[in-house]
């Protein structure tokens, strides 16, 4: 069953992240100039200022950054209290933001290897595959 | 300079520094407003901005000895929208040659009517922030924020996962804190406890009532590590700074307070990483050592600090950026008493964002000035010469020195 969520960010970029996700796949994008990865979706290179911007799958490896907890029901009862959020260093450079899934919070550790697993979501906008992270 | 929505300042160069001072301060009832909110008794009518704005600016007026004829330039300054400039001048009773609006938060504001003033633009201006903050509802997190707002990314991306709020970038912040420097929440807690301390020096402070490391461990979370007592409060208020040239000044009631220095920096690519590993180090120190160069200063001068605690890691960040502490000590330097009266560092002495006031990093500067005038009563800082205010958000700083003018 999927899980309701608050809506995705959509439109150029954003939806070939999105369509990369319905494949397992997770699409970053990187500088064809510099070689920088910028995240989250930019139009323009935010190292270099260059356009050419390609998405490429990577590994959906990494590590635990940090983590925080959400106590608040910012989004109602989209998002019931308390929920655990992390961000993620992927192995390829960015910081991800994402959810622990087959872990909580309470059990993180700085460093943690982790890999990206895909959960069945839906938004306004349709149904959607949502990157989250498992221990590795 | 990419255009970061902020109000552009002039050069950071010696030049430019003490050229002009600020001669008035005026703020509102802060705490009157914010309790009267709180009852909502029967009649009561949430605080019209103009209504803010008009008592700043008729106290700053007073306290700089001024006369309406007196001011020649009305910046107006909003966050979430306000009267136009021109009606607002003829709520004020003045007659400026020039009323515009000018920006919004602390970010560049003070520096570019320096700038103004320095190339004789205008003479002496009354700069003033209103904000309706909280009698409007408004709330920092959620889907309040979407895509297309101009603004970080960071606010709004993340919807997905539920990752919103301001408070969430500090919790995300405080996490990679306690696990790389080994402390906890408790000791984290001494610096939220060390302002609410201050605050109880200050009438016009929202909180004022003390803790302890108990009651602070027992406070309700807002994003876990984080709690109430770590984050800013939300209100409604008004700040009026009077601002005219340095050789005027001299001719004023008050001792002027000098803007001798400023400059900002900005993270400009992978945001998160810089915010939550780095903490904003590198723009608090590039933005931190041009400012006090322009002032022709170093940070063993400065006596006092008004940093930006919209959370109290956040706060530790800055005690730390700009080279009070070294990296990763901020807490323990706050628990040895270092932050307060007495210590190396007197900070954020009149309650700060989380205990006094959250004027968007305007409520930083009349405290500044009072302390440097010697107008501080019980919480002033002995033997002050210059005081460091920030304003630091989630991706940039904007510092500003000033001292004490002869």
């Amino acid at each position: 069953m999927a899980e309701n969520r608050p809506p995705r960010a959509t439109g150029p970029g954003n939806d070939t992240f999105w369509e990369g996700c319905a494949k397992g796949e997770l699409r970053i994008q990187k500088c064809g100039k510099c070689g920088h990865r910028p995240w989250p979706v930019v139009q323009k290179c935010e190292q270099c200022g260059s356009d050419a911007l390609a998405f490429e799958a990577v590994t959906g490896m990494g590590k635990l950054a940090s983590w925080c907890s959400f106590e608040r029901p910012y989004y109602g009862e989209l998002m019931p209290v308390p929920y655990d959020t992390i961000i993620v260093e992927l192995d390829e450079g960015p910081w991800f933001i994402s959810n622990p899934s087959g872990f909580a919070n309470a059990d993180a550790q700085l460093g943690m290897p982790l890999k990206v697993a895909f959960l069945d979501c839906e938004d306004q906008n349709g149904a959607f595959k949502l990157p989250v992270f498992e221990k590795a | 300079m990419a255009d970061h929505g902020m109000t552009p300042m002039p050069p950071s160069l010696r030049e430019n520094s003490r050229r002009a001072s600020i001669v008035g301060i005026g703020e509102t009832n802060y705490r009157e407003d914010y309790l009267a909110e709180r009852k909502r008794a029967e009649g009561w009518q949430p605080p019209v901005i103009d209504d803010l704005c008009k008592l700043a600016f008729d106290r700053a007026l007073a306290d700089a000895g001024l006369t309406p004829g007196d001011i020649d330039a009305l910046a107006m300054h909003y966050t979430f929208g306000g009267p136009d400039p021109d009606e607002m001048a003829q709520l004020l009773g003045i007659t400026p040659e020039k009323a515009w609006v000018n920006g919004h938060i602390f970010a560049g504001t003070l520096p570019n009517i320096v700038g103004r003033i320095i190339t004789g633009e205008v003479k002496t201006v009354a700069m003033l922030f209103g904000i309706g903050n909280r009698s409007s509802g408004r709330q920092f997190g959620g889907n309040t924020y979407i895509s297309g707002m101009a603004g970080p990314s960071s606010y709004y991306y993340f919807h997905p996962w539920g990752w919103s709020s301001q408070a969430a970038h500090w919790a995300m912040m405080a996490t990679r804190y306690f696990q790389k420097f080994g402390k906890r929440e408790e000791d984290l807690g001494h610096v939220p406890m060390t302002v609410r301390k201050h605050a109880g020096m200050n009438d016009n402070a929202i909180m004022q009532s003390p803790f302890n490391i108990d009651e602070y461990m027992a406070s309700r979370y807002i994003v876990r590590p984080l709690h109430l007592y770590d984050i800013c409060l939300v209100n409604d208020g008004a700040v009026c700074l009077i601002v005219t040239a340095a050789d005027r000044a001299r001719d004023m009631v008050k001792t002027p307070v000098d803007v001798a220095g400023w400059s900002e920096s900005y993270i400009t690519q992978d945001k998160m990483k810089v915010m939550i590993d780095e903490r904003l180090r590198p723009q608090l120190q590039a933005a931190g050592s041009e400012a006090l160069t322009m002032a022709g200063l170093s940070i063993d001068d400065i006596g006092h600090f008004e940093g930006y605690d919209v959370s109290s890691i956040h706060l530790v960040n800055q005690v730390e950026g700009f080279g009070f502490t070294p990296d990763g000590t901020g807490i323990d330097f706050c628990i040895d008493g270092q932050m307060t009266l007495g210590g190396r560092i007197p900070t954020n002495i009149d309650g700060g964002n989380m205990s006094a006031n959250y004027m968007q990093g305007w409520g930083q500067v009349p405290e500044i000035v009072r302390q440097l005038r010697g107008e501080a009563g019980a919480r002033q800082i002995g033997g002050l010469n210059a005081s460091l205010s920030a304003m630091t958000q989630t991706d940039c700083v904007h510092p500003v020195v000033y001292v004490r003018g002869e």
